[in-house]
């Protein structure tokens, strides 16, 4: 199943975002971020389903926690990142 | 036992508070240390936490709420931040040793708005004398810890506001008891302990922050783990090592308990308790109340002193009665000065939710023969 990761700065980051779109009625679940895609070390990331991301993305600029980066899985199991 | 010691540590607290530090000792493990259950289960507690904190204190964002371990490594995180030697660092007369140590290990230019006790028009006006000198920083606390005065913080952060001066709030006995608008101050940091007022765990305590603060503790922080640099953001960045969560799960509890409550229901029921308490003690020949004329400005702390008896002296028989509180100078010493008790120090009631006027009755008669003139 493909799925977005929304890689965010800290482990309270991702918390505050994955509330957000909780309370918006997306499924959002928080998890360390893959290593391949973890930036300066560890972090934590918001996993959302694919067809969510332009909903979560407007929630997400309303509520003023607009990601920096946001990954798509690929078929192979690597991460590519999307352009936003 | 009747515990009148609430003002050092709240004893008894809501059930939940130690069931819940209890079931976290084998189900929470370090939040941001790990994607296993036990970890992202600690990591639901701590944030839980934030929120109920940042909801009760006014704080706009939950990453601004920072776990400390109490109230004075949360004032010298806000202290070593903003204070540098030789800075012109104004505080009440009422401030603990957390607040005036850290500064005088700094070497500030410090200046004192003493006021009288329970006089918040003559506080202010000698904030705003202090101020009008010119400043770089205030300290000053929400409520003395040995008279239980309640200092015009709201009016103080004003003061501040208008000259551009940062202000650190000591919230360490008001927090769970008066209403705290952390973003109406506008205050740069403010410090509480999550033992008392909040009735959660010892080994807590909450730091909310208004401007960038330094960190005290440089170490690991589940973040940023290739850089050496502490983090630049909040909670990270004052959160290095593994936090107190088995305390954090307790503290939680204490905060839903105050949500559930109201804190006006608590200052109200404080209130009155001290009254009858000192009203009391100011019937027994040779026992001097502090006792504030006006009750709106005194919280459940009380001190006082019986003529030509040791303040510890009488600490310890009311303890031999099974009555806990506390005597001495409080780790408050310019509070005592400014009270006019350096020399003699007083005994300290303090009470919470968990007190009851028959308790305080039973108080009363125990001082009241203890003040007795032996024969």
């Amino acid at each position: 199943m493909l799925y977005y990761l929304i890689v965010c700065r800290s482990l309270t980051y991702a918390q505050r975002t994955a509330a957000a779109l909780e309370r918006a009625g997306i499924t959002a679940r928080v998890l360390r971020s893959p290593k391949s895609i973890a930036g300066e070390g560890c972090s934590h990331s918001v996993k959302i389903s694919q067809r969510r991301l332009p909903d979560a993305l407007r929630i997400l600029q309303r509520v003023g926690l607009t990601p920096k980066r946001v990954y798509i899985t690929a078929g192979d199991g690597s991460y590519q990142e999307v352009a936003l | 036992m009747i515990y009148l010691d609430s003002a050092a540590t709240t004893l008894q607290k809501p059930a939940a508070v130690a069931a819940s530090a209890a079931w976290a000792v084998g189900h929470l493990a370090s939040p941001g240390r790990g994607g296993h259950k036990p970890a992202m289960a600690a990591a639901e507690t701590a944030f839980a936490c934030r929120e109920a904190a940042a909801r009760l204190f006014h704080v706009d964002d939950p990453e601004q709420v920072v776990f400390t371990f109490n109230a004075t490594h949360g004032l010298n995180i806000a202290i070593k931040t903003l204070a540098r030697p030789g800075s012109r660092v104004v505080i009440s007369g009422w401030e603990h040793n957390a607040v005036t140590r850290p500064l005088h290990a700094l070497d500030v230019d410090l200046r004192v708005a003493r006021g009288g006790l329970f006089d918040q028009e003559a506080v202010l006006k000698d904030f705003r004398r202090e101020l009008n000198r010119g400043a770089d920083l205030v300290v000053c606390t929400h409520v003395s810890n040995v008279f239980g005065f309640i200092l015009p913080i709201e009016d103080i952060a004003a003061l501040c506001r208008e000259r551009g001066v940062p202000l650190i709030v000591d919230a360490s006995q008001s927090a769970g008891v008066l209403p705290l608008d952390f973003q109406a101050l506008g205050a740069a940091f403010a410090a509480m302990p999550g033992h008392k007022g909040l009735y959660g765990p010892q080994g807590t305590g909450l730091l909310l922050c208004g401007v960038d603060p330094a960190p005290l503790l440089e170490g690991g922080t589940g973040s940023e783990s290739k850089r050496q640099a502490m983090p630049d953001f909040l909670p990270d960045r004052l959160e290095a090592g593994t936090y107190n969560i088995t305390g954090i799960a307790g503290l939680l509890e204490g905060l839903r308990f105050l949500q559930r409550r109201g804190l006006e229901r608590v200052a109200a029921g404080e209130s009155q308790l001290i009254r009858h308490m000192g009203e009391g003690l100011t019937a027994i020949p040779g026992a001097e109340a502090f006792l504030a004329a006006d009750p709106s400005v005194q919280t459940g702390v009380l001190s006082f002193r019986l003529r030509g008896q040791d303040c510890e002296d009488v600490g310890e028989a009311l303890g031999e009665q099974g009555i806990a509180l506390r005597a001495g100078l409080h780790c408050a010493p310019l509070a005592h000065e400014s009270g006019g008790t350096l020399d003699t120090g007083t005994v300290r009631a303090s009470v919470s939710v968990f007190n009851t006027d028959r308790e305080i009755s039973q108080f009363l008669r125990a001082v009241r023969e203890i003040a007795r003139p032996r024969t």
